[in-house]
C-alpha cells in the first residue's frame, strides 16, 4: 500500500477551491482530515488540549502554504509530514513522557473496543514509548502505514523504521506481562 | 488478540472536540484580517507639520545664499571688464600720441 496512490480523489474538488481562496473550501479540507491530523498528535502526546492546540496549528500552516499542495495524495502525505515533525519537535522540547490519556477520549472513539481496559492500556503505554518509536507506532497502527510510507514521512531509512518499530512492539509485549 | 490487533484499535482515529473546524476557522480570519489603521495623535501631525517646516526653509535659505554668491560673482565679472576696457582706452590714447609726434 503507497500513502500517495491508495488515498480517493475525494476532496480534489474541495482542494482545488481552497487553493482559489474559498473558505468554505478550506473548511471542508478541515473537516476531512481533522480526525487524521489529531488522533496522530492525541496518540503520541496523550492529552487532547495538546492534540487539538497542534493540529489547529498544523490547518494554518496547511492554509498558509496551499499553494504548494499538487493534488489530495500530496496534501495527506503533507499533513501526516508536518504532524509527526511537529510532534516529535514538541515531544523533544518539552520531553514529554508518560502523560494520563484523557478519559472522554474513549467516547469519542469511532469504533467500540471489545476490550476497553486493554485499548486504554495500550495507548498509555505508547505513551511511554521514545519519540521516534510513538510516531512510528503510531503511523503504523492509526494509519496504517507500512515501513516504506512511514520512512518518507519521518524522513528515515527503512532499516530503521523497522527495528524501531520491531524494538517499539518488544517493549509494548514487555510492559504489558509486567501489569 | 494479537498486540497488533489490539494497537489498530486502540490507535483508532479519533474525531477532535466539537467545534474544531470552526476554530481553526476563526484563527484563520483573525490572522487574514487586515488590522485598522490606528488614529495619529496630535503630536504626530505636529512633528509631521514641523520637519516639513524645517526642510522648506532650510530649501529656502540655500536658494537665497546661492542668488547671493552670484549676484557677487556678476559685480566681479562687470568690475574686471571695466578696469580692463579703461586700460585698452590708455593704451589706445598712447600709441595715437606716438603717432602724431613721428609725424
Amino acid at each position: 500500500m503507497t500513502a500517495i496512490a491508495a488515498e480517493p480523489a475525494t476532496g480534489t474538488d474541495a482542494l482545488q477551491r481552497a487553493r482559489e481562496g474559498d473558505h468554505d473550501a478550506f473548511a471542508e479540507l478541515v473537516s476531512e482530515h481533522e480526525a487524521m491530523v489529531y488522533s496522530i498528535a492525541y496518540h503520541v502526546f496523550g492529552d487532547r488540549d495538546r492534540a487539538s492546540d497542534l493540529a489547529q496549528d498544523v490547518f494554518l500552516q496547511l492554509y498558509r502554504n496551499l499553494g504548494a499542495i499538487e493534488s489530495e495524495s500530496h496534501l495527506l502525505y503533507w499533513l501526516r509530514q508536518v504532524t509527526t515533525r511537529r510532534c516529535i519537535d514538541l515531544l523533544r522540547r518539552s520531553r514529554l513522557r508518560a502523560v494520563p490519556l484523557d478519559d472522554v477520549a474513549e467516547l469519542q472513539s469511532p469504533e467500540s473496543h471489545r476490550d476497553p481496559l486493554l485499548g486504554r492500556t495500550l495507548r498509555d503505554l505508547v505513551t511511554t514509548l521514545p519519540e521516534s518509536q510513538r510516531v512510528i507506532v503510531t503511523l503504523r497502527y492509526q494509519e496504517e502505514l507500512g515501513p516504506n510510507e512511514i520512512s518518507r514521512v519521518m524522513g528515515m531509512r527503512v532499516n530503521t523504521v523497522k527495528s524501531q518499530l520491531h524494538r517499539a512492539l518488544q517493549s509494548l509485549r514487555r510492559k504489558l506481562e509486567e501489569r | 488478540m494479537s498486540i497488533e490487533q489490539g494497537l489498530k484499535e486502540a490507535l483508532a482515529r479519533k474525531s477532535p472536540p466539537p467545534g474544531f473546524t470552526a476554530r481553526v476557522m476563526d484563527a484563520i480570519g483573525r490572522e487574514t484580517r487586515v488590522p485598522a489603521r490606528p488614529a495619529r495623535r496630535w503630536w504626530q501631525w505636529a512633528a509631521a507639520a514641523a520637519l516639513l517646516m524645517a526642510i522648506g526653509g532650510g530649501t529656502t535659505a540655500h536658494y537665497i545664499e546661492q542668488r547671493r554668491e552670484g549676484e557677487r560673482a556678476k559685480q566681479q565679472v562687470l568690475l574686471a571688464l571695466r578696469i580692463t576696457g579703461a586700460k585698452l582706452r590708455g593704451t589706445r590714447e598712447h600709441v595715437r600720441a606716438i603717432s602724431r609726434q613721428e609725424e
